[in-house]
This record gives structure tokens, C-alpha cells and sequence, in this order.
């Protein structure tokens, strides 16, 4: 029982410290606070519609190519002629390529929400040390789990991911050093396409079925993890998105039943709180100016 | 001379403004009843855009929570104005404590200016938090409270009737009234502007760090700012549920957020005169827009839907770009005449003194 809801949490956690990460990323290197997210996760997720008789690796191959064709599209004609804009420009900017997409989507192929069937081998159950998981749960934990590690990888080993670190750092004095903002800003979208396809597929496997606004609520998790880990830094972003997770997990198994239609409530409480308290992330050290 | 010029100064704008607004009530009120209908939600827009730049266009800082305070205006308005027999039978499970809700009935005036303090009352509570923050927290932690009473009035349903419409409010909002809230609207949002708070708020817009050696009390001024526009986004919403006399939770969410953040964005959300440009113009793109997609002006091909969101979206993204303070920056709405005057004037007397400069 306690491995079985152990399993469900850390999945969980594992899932929103993927989406967490994405908002994470683009804000650090751009200032971006991107509310586009939600529809490149509607994008992999739409992959996985198109492909439903393929596959299941194969769809997911093509979910993260279809969400970086997009992530890299809307950088192009939307984020690019905006790189030196304010925060709250871009933002709202974001606001606007998120109903640019989501309108595309709702007039061309998804006019209303359609059923995805669930993978076979996704609905099995195993049993691990006697506890009674579903694969589904499996999967989820080991995909996120391992792009987490990727991700990680990617950040503290390659050049490119100390390149993408010293921008969010400072993205002038990197400019400055040699990094290119045209290598750096599409690779940051690449990524953030590739996670947002990952998590667009395991969110299809769980829910079973995709419609056009299904991105609100992904982003939305992405959006208050990143806030609550400080947006600064990609590792309190990661661990705030999966503390998020794991405490939804608790709060769905606590809460009174008939509170628990207002989580969300208390979630985004808990945000303003944090933002009000500690505007620098509740897991990040350092000092950020109220302003 | 000086004086009346310092009360033309003083006047011009919201005159012009008044002027504006009262053209689109008299297209309304004249026109057939889709006009009207247009005319009378374009006005209902000002309000709430005139409310939301009472805020925004004071600090700087922008809000995206304050649909609402549309909501407290219009379900302050739903329970005040339905009459009591129907409340009866929709609101048949009101907890204890609120069963007087079930009770109370006024009028529809009484009902909108309730509405707006209700709206107020809902701006105290949330200025604490506003005071504090700027720039892009300030808009997460606002889009957290839209999203907090998104989540309360959906998913209250004895008290709210959660997704479910809320029906039988008596039409309240004519054109005119929806007219004279606007002009009220106008007039209440200039004379903050050129008010000691106003002032102060503006100077905390331009540099905040200067604004607070000054002495200048940043928080509270913004703090002022938010429950007034509140009240004024609060009215709004009581039109909007007067005028439709149905209303549903969804309507006061993302969508309204995006369609209003257009109309200040596209008109310039640093200007009085931007806000009330870019209600109407968007109003009246908006509505031109829906007839493009029902197909009126393509020979009766119905376009998908979604054409007309697609399209808003591209032309935010490219003011966004072309011209980041909107159509009218940070400048109002002034009497073009007489600035050429001054400006000829001011030519002739430069003139006039080159002599003696000289010599």
C-alpha cells in the first residue's frame, strides 16, 4: 500500500519536475515565462493521437519531433523579434502564440476532444515486492526519471549545457564570452520541445483521451513549480516541481472528498504565498530583489 | 487666459474620451439590435479596460486577474436581481449560512453599485499582495488569484452553480446605462491619474527606486490604485450579467483575461486614452472578426472556428512587436487644433525674441 502510493508520488514528482523544467529553462536563458508551453505538450500529445496504430515508440519519436517543429516555429516568428523585450511583454506575448496554436489545433484537427485508446501493455498491472502497480505508473517514473538524468547530463557535462547555463546567468556577459544567442536560444526551445513531448505522452497514456485546451492545466504545474523551486536555477526548479507533484499526490489522498474539487485552490494559495514570502523560491538561496 | 487654458488641459482628454464613448452608445442606440448588443458589450469593455488601466496604466504593472473582480460585479448582480421564486429553485442546497442569499432582492441600480463594492471589498483582501510585488511576479501571483476564483466559482456549486449557467437575471443594462458607467468610468480613472496618488504612482511607474527615495509610499499608492479599479472592473461585471441576463462561469476566465489584455496591450497600457481606444477598436475588430467567420463576407463559407482567435492573436503579437506601448504610447487624447496653435505660436515668439538674443 505505502510502495504502491511511494511509486504513484515519486511518478508523479518525476512528471511535474519535467514540466517544471520546461518553464525553467526558457525563463532562466530568456526571461520567458512561456504560456506556449501547454500547446507544445498539445502538440507531442497530438502526435500520439495521429500515430495511435503505430508503435508506441515510434509515436513517441514522433510526438517529440512534431513538439519541436512547433517549439522552434513559434520561437522563430513570435520570441525572436522580442528577445530584448521586458518579461511582461514577453509574457503576454506567450499568451498570444498559446491562443494562436490552441485556435490552429481547435479549427484544423482537434474541433473537440477525441479518445486516445490506452496502449495494451500500459494497462497491465505487475506486482513488485508485493505491491500491485500498474505499468502505466512504471513507465511514467522510468521515462521521466531518465529524461530528468538526461537533462541533468545535458546541463553539467556538455558545452552546450554550460553555455545554456552561463545565459541564464547572465545573458549579456555570456553574449560577451562567445555564446551564441542564436545557438543557444533554439537549442533551449529544442529541449524544452523534447520534454514537453515526453510529458505530453505520458499525460495522453493517463488521461486517455486529448482536446485542444488540454495544455492549460500541464502549464499551469510547470508555472507554479517553477516559482515555488526559484526560477533562477534549473535544479531548485526541478525539485519545487517535483515537491509539487508528490504533494498533490498527498493532498489527493488526504483531503476531505469534498475539498478536493478546490486543490487547485489551495495550490495556487500556496503560490502567492510563497511569491509574497520568499520571491526567490522557497529551495533557492539566493537573494532576488522585490521588483 | 491661463487659467482657462490650465481647465481646457484638465478637461480635454476625458471630454474627448466622454465624446467616443457616447458616439458608440449613439451607434448603438440607433442602430438594429446586433448593433446594439455590440455597441452595449463595447461599452461594458470600457468599463472594465478604464478599471484595469486605473491599475495598470498608474504602475506599470500588469494585472491578469482582474476578470475576477468582473465575476464578484456579476454574480453580486445574479444573486441580488433574480427574482426570488426562480432563486428559490436554483439555489434549492444553499449551506446555512448563506441561506439568506436566497432571500435578498434589489433593484438593478442598487444591484450594480453592490456589485462594484462587493468587487472592492474583494480588491482589499488581494492589495496586501499586490503592494508588494512587480514586474512578472506580480503577474503570476494575479493570474494565481483567477485561476484560485475560477477554481471557487466552479466548483462551489450549491452556492455557484459551479459549470452550470446562471440564469433569469432580469435585463437591467440598456445602452445608456452601459453609456453613463462608461462616461463614470472615464471620469473616475482621469481623476485618479491627475490626483496626488495618481501622480505619485506614475512617478513610482517611471523609475520605482527613485519613486521610493523620494518618499513616495510605492505599495500603498498601488494598493489605492487596485481597489479602485476593482470597484470599476466590479460595475462592469454587474452590466455584463445585467445586460446578458445569463452568464457562465467560463466567461470569466482565460478567454475574457486574453481578450481584454488585448484591447489594453493593442490600444497602449500606459494611456487612459489607450484603454478606452482599444475597447472600442477591439470591440468593433472583434465583431467584424465573428462575421468573417460565420461567413458573411466570403459568400456564406462558414470559416472554422478559431479563425477569428487566430487572427486577434496575430495582431497582438504584432503590436506586441511593432510597437510595444500600443497605439497610443504613453501620450492621451488632446485637441490637435489647439496644439498647432500653441506650437505656431510658440514659433512666432521664438522668433520675436532672435534679436534681441542677438543683441
Amino acid at each position: 500500500m505505502i510502495l504502491e502510493f511511494l511509486i504513484n508520488a515519486i511518478g508523479l514528482g518525476a512528471l511535474y519536475a519535467l514540466l517544471t523544467i520546461g518553464v525553467a529553462l526558457l525563463f532562466g536563458v530568456l526571461g520567458l515565462m512561456n504560456f506556449a508551453y501547454g500547446e507544445l505538450i498539445l502538440a507531442g500529445a497530438f502526435a500520439m493521437y495521429l500515430f495511435r496504430d503505430q508503435p508506441w515508440p515510434f509515436a513517441l519519436l514522433m510526438a517529440i519531433v512534431f513538439a519541436v517543429v512547433v517549439a522552434l516555429v513559434s520561437e522563430r516568428l513570435a520570441f525572436h523579434p522580442l528577445r530584448n523585450a521586458d518579461p511582461v511583454t514577453l509574457m503576454i506575448a506567450s499568451f498570444a502564440v498559446s491562443l494562436a496554436l490552441q485556435s490552429l489545433a481547435r479549427m484544423t484537427v482537434l474541433p473537440r476532444t477525441r479518445g486516445v485508446p490506452p496502449e495494451r501493455f500500459l494497462s497491465h498491472r505487475v506486482s513488485i515486492l508485493g505491491a500491485d502497480v500498474s505499468v502505466l505508473d512504471l513507465v511514467t517514473l522510468v521515462l521521466c526519471g531518465v529524461m530528468l538524468l538526461v537533462v541533468a547530463w545535458l546541463m553539467g557535462r556538455t558545452s552546450l549545457g554550460i553555455q545554456l547555463r552561463a545565459a541564464a546567468e547572465d545573458f549579456r556577459m555570456a553574449a560577451s564570452l562567445g555564446v551564441k544567442a542564436n545557438l543557444v536560444i533554439p537549442a533551449a526551445f529544442v529541449i524544452v520541445g523534447v520534454l514537453s513531448a515526453i510529458g505530453g505522452a505520458v499525460l495522453v497514456a493517463r488521461q486517455g483521451s486529448i482536446g485542444a485546451d488540454m495544455g492549460l492545466q500541464p502549464m499551469l504545474i510547470g508555472v507554479v513549480g517553477a516559482v515555488l523551486g526559484g526560477m533562477s536555477s534549473l535544479k531548485g526548479a526541478a525539485l519545487g516541481g517535483f515537491l509539487l507533484g508528490a504533494a498533490t499526490a498527498l493532498l489527493e489522498s488526504l483531503l476531505p472528498t469534498d475539498l478536493i474539487a478546490f486543490r487547485d485552490a489551495f495550490l495556487f494559495s500556496a503560490l502567492i504565498a510563497v511569491l509574497v514570502v520568499r520571491p526567490q523560491g522557497l529551495l533557492s538561496g539566493a537573494k532576488v530583489r522585490v521588483s | 487666459m491661463k487659467n482657462r487654458n490650465r481647465l481646457l488641459d484638465a478637461v480635454q482628454t476625458p471630454a474627448i474620451l466622454i465624446g467616443l464613448v457616447l458616439l458608440a452608445a449613439v451607434v448603438g442606440a440607433t442602430g438594429d439590435v446586433t448593433t446594439a448588443r455590440v455597441a452595449t458589450l463595447a461599452l461594458v469593455s470600457v468599463v472594465f479596460v478604464t478599471g484595469l488601466s486605473v491599475f495598470s496604466g498608474n504602475s506599470g504593472v500588469m494585472s491578469f486577474g482582474h476578470v475576477m473582480f468582473m465575476a464578484a460585479g456579476a454574480y453580486t448582480t445574479a444573486y441580488l436581481t433574480i427574482p426570488v421564486p426562480l432563486k428559490k429553485t436554483l439555489f434549492s442546497s444553499l449551506p446555512g449560512w448563506l441561506s439568506w442569499l436566497a432571500d435578498v432582492h434589489s433593484s438593478f441600480p442598487v444591484a450594480l453599485v453592490l456589485g462594484g463594492l462587493v468587487a472592492a471589498v474583494v480588491g482589499v483582501v488581494t492589495a496586501p499582495v499586490v503592494a508588494r510585488l512587480s514586474g512578472l511576479q506580480s503577474g503570476i501571483a494575479t493570474l494565481a488569484m483567477l485561476l484560485i476564483t475560477y477554481n471557487i466559482l466552479n466548483s462551489w456549486t450549491e452556492v455557484t452553480r459551479g459549470s452550470s449557467s446562471m440564469i433569469g437575471i432580469p435585463r437591467g443594462t440598456t445602452t445608456w446605462w452601459a453609456f453613463g458607467i462608461a462616461a463614470l468610468a472615464v471620469l473616475v480613472a482621469w481623476g485618479y491619474r491627475c490626483s496626488r496618488s495618481g501622480l505619485q504612482l506614475r512617478a513610482s511607474r517611471e523609475d520605482f527606486w527613485a519613486a521610493q527615495a523620494s518618499g513616495i509610499a510605492v505599495g500603498r499608492h498601488r494598493a489605492t490604485a487596485w481597489v479602485l479599479s476593482a470597484f470599476l472592473c466590479g460595475l462592469s461585471g454587474a452590466l455584463y450579467a445585467g445586460f446578458l441576463t445569463s452568464f457562465n462561469v467560463n466567461g470569466f476566465f482565460l478567454t475574457a483575461t486574453f481578450s481584454f489584455v488585448v484591447m489594453i496591450v493593442l490600444g497602449g497600457y500606459l494611456s487612459l486614452s489607450g484603454a478606452v481606444v482599444g475597447a472600442l477598436a477591439v470591440s468593433a475588430l472583434q465583431e467584424v472578426l465573428r462575421r468573417f467567420q460565420d461567413g458573411q463576407f466570403t459568400g456564406g463559407n462558414e470559416l472554422p472556428a478559431g479563425v477569428a482567435d487566430l487572427i486577434v492573436a496575430a495582431v497582438l503579437l504584432v503590436v506586441l512587436v511593432k510597437a510595444p506601448y500600443g497605439l497610443m504610447g504613453v501620450r492621451e487624447l488632446r485637441l490637435p487644433r489647439r496644439r498647432a496653435r500653441l506650437a505656431a505660436r510658440a514659433g512666432a515668439d521664438a522668433r520675436a525674441e532672435e534679436p534681441v538674443g542677438v543683441s
